[in-house]
């Protein structure tokens, strides 16, 4: 589904934000992207949503060559994909609802459609009570929630995060993983980035590492220590590298934990 | 999304960001009301002007003078000379004393310059009328070259040739419509453009979030366009209600009078109206187009947080 061949992105100035980099992730794969900071890992996700273009290489998505594509393609690509920030991006002016249904607006669906559709995919997030609240009003967690709502509501092919923890404390960060991997177990592919190894030590799967632009780590992790929503340690693992995709049980042993 | 549908957002949109921005965008609408209104004015003027003139064309006579030594019986000659022609209807003989009689109905403070003369110093006088659309602009110059060949002419005086200059002074002022409208058009356009920009601006989060979800430029620009077309169009109907209001007032003022007919004789025709309301509309959307082009909303979007990754 997403295939980077030889991608290398320098920026006007000579700064490398991806170097030489090839790699493969399966549809539906669940995947975390890490590294330091100015590893390069928002310039992947960049890439795949074609915010950015390679200077080399090609990227493909869904069997698009995305250097290739047309800036007016650009719109209908990202329909199919779900972007979601650590700063959640949302407008402040706006109610829930109208956060939520910018893309059922831009679809032209009519007003009661949007309505209705927001309040299923608020519904799956666990915030439909709120869909006439302001952001300002909701809690961070809530806020990601929001976020990720808007990314979900078309149902994407592919949705991105990143850093969708990173402004959240431990317990609303592992309900924002715990959504992640939910959205994950419904087959969507999804790639996370974040600096917070133990973050990604207790999920598992498939674990891509970015050094300076470089792809310097691609590894299957087997779940590791998991703490519970009420702080309960469930097992223990270190690093083992493991084979097959995402969607395994991995995730679901961690969404059926947190249930 | 359909057409029509997408319209009906674009306006929506664009009269919520009116109303939520009214004070900048009172600004870019008073700019072009009042462009448009002086535009407005010139146009009122000349057209006025060209009526009034066509109107006295039609009522319009030359004048032959004769001399002082000039007989009956060479005024009777002129005169039949001058019937003689196709296009003119008539030739009246106006006397000498009927000229000071007019002169001092017209001038009566001026009777002093005909007090202490044997007889009237004004020359005897043949009007001539004629049917104007007959007789052409050459046709016209010949015949009075050849009145003036006899000697019994003193000189003949075409009302046509000052009513040349106004006509020439009408057509100044419609020149000068276009040029101060079109100075002033321009200064709105960029009011508008920086206006639009501002909102813009103001809505870069939301640009910025469109843009994430999938929004074509089109459904990103065309609130925008729409808003500048909006602006432009009030401004139009500002700059009409203004001028409208002028026109009563000077025609309360001024009544029938030369001024009267000259700035408030008839408002400007439905065909102008449309065609300043037109103005407005693209005034306003090119303002639009010129405040969003690619660049900038790119700028807006990397002042959203979309710049450079890390």
């Amino acid at each position: 589904m997403i295939e980077l061949f030889h991608v290398t992105k320098r920026y006007p100035g000579g700064q490398i934000g991806l170097s030489d980099i090839t790699l493969g992730i399966a549809r539906g794969q669940m995947c975390f992207l890490t590294g330091a900071s100015g590893a390069g890992k928002s310039t992947f996700l960049k890439m795949i949503y074609r915010e950015e273009v390679p200077s080399a290489g090609q990227i493909l998505v869904n069997g698009r060559n995305l250097a290739a594509l047309p800036a007016k393609k650009i719109p209908y690509l990202r329909r199919t994909i779900g972007v979601v920030f650590q700063e959640f991006r949302l407008i402040a002016r706006k109610t829930v609802f109208e956060n939520v249904s910018y893309l059922p607006k831009v679809l032209g669906m009519d007003a009661a459609r949007q309505r209705r559709l927001s309040y299923e995919t608020l519904r799956k997030v666990g915030l439909a009570h709120r869909i006439n609240a302001f952001p300002l009003s909701l809690s961070g967690g809530e806020r990601q929630r929001v976020a990720i709502a808007r990314a979900l509501i078309n149902e994407p092919e592919i949705l991105l995060a990143d850093e969708p923890t990173g402004n959240l404390d431990p317990s609303l960060s592992e309900e924002i993983l715990q959504l992640l991997l939910e959205v994950n177990l419904r087959g969507t592919t999804v790639i996370v980035a974040t600096h917070d190894r133990a973050l990604i030590e207790r999920v598992g799967h498939r674990v891509l590492t970015l050094d300076h632009g470089r792809l310097a780590q691609d590894q299957e992790l087997a779940p590791g220590v998991v703490p519970s929503m009420a702080g309960r340690m469930v097992t223990a693992s270190d690093e083992t590298p493991v084979s097959g995709t995402g969607r395994d049980a991995g995730s679901k042993a961690i969404v059926e934990e947190h249930r | 999304m359909s057409f029509g549908r997408a319209i009906s957002y674009f306006v929506r949109e664009a009269l919520v960001g009116l109303v939520r921005g009214w004070k900048t965008g009172l600004l870019a609408v008073i700019t072009i009301a009042l462009s448009l209104f002086l535009a407005g004015v010139f146009l009122l003027v000349a057209e006025n002007l060209r009526a009034l003139v066509a109107a006295w064309r039609a009522e319009s006579r030359i004048m032959v003078y004769l001399s002082p030594q000039a007989s009956e019986a060479d005024l009777v000659r002129i005169q039949t000379l001058i019937e003689a022609v196709p296009w003119v209807r008539s030739a009246r003989a106006v006397s000498a004393d009927e000229a000071g009689a007019r002169f001092l109905a017209a001038f009566p403070s001026m009777a002093d310059l005909l007090e202490g003369w044997d007889r009237s110093p004004l020359p005897t006088s043949l009007a001539v009328e004629a049917d104007w659309s007959l007789a052409g602009t050459d046709g016209v110059g010949l015949a009075t070259q050849a009145w003036r060949q006899d000697a019994a002419v003193a000189s003949i005086d075409d009302d046509r040739d000052w009513l040349a200059q106004l006509e020439t002074i009408a057509v100044v002022l419609r020149g000068l419509a276009t040029l101060v409208g079109g100075v002033l058009i321009i200064t709105a356009v960029f009011t508008i453009a920086s206006v639009i920009r501002l909102a813009a601006h103001q809505h870069r989060d939301e640009i910025a979030v469109l843009r994430l979800v999938g929004a074509t430029e089109f459904f990103i620009r065309g609130p925008f366009y729409a808003e500048g077309m909006i602006q432009g169009v009030l401004g139009a109907v500002v700059a009409l209600a203004a001028l409208a209001t002028s026109f009563v007032l000077l025609r309360q003022r001024f009544g029938d009078g030369l001024l009267g007919r000259l700035v408030a004789g008839r408002f400007l025709s439905p065909g102008v109206i449309a065609g300043l309301v037109l103005l407005g509309a693209v005034a306003g959307l090119v303002g639009a187009v010129v405040s969003l082009g690619r660049e900038r909303v790119d700028g807006m979007r990397a002042a959203a947080g979309w710049g450079p990754a890390e």
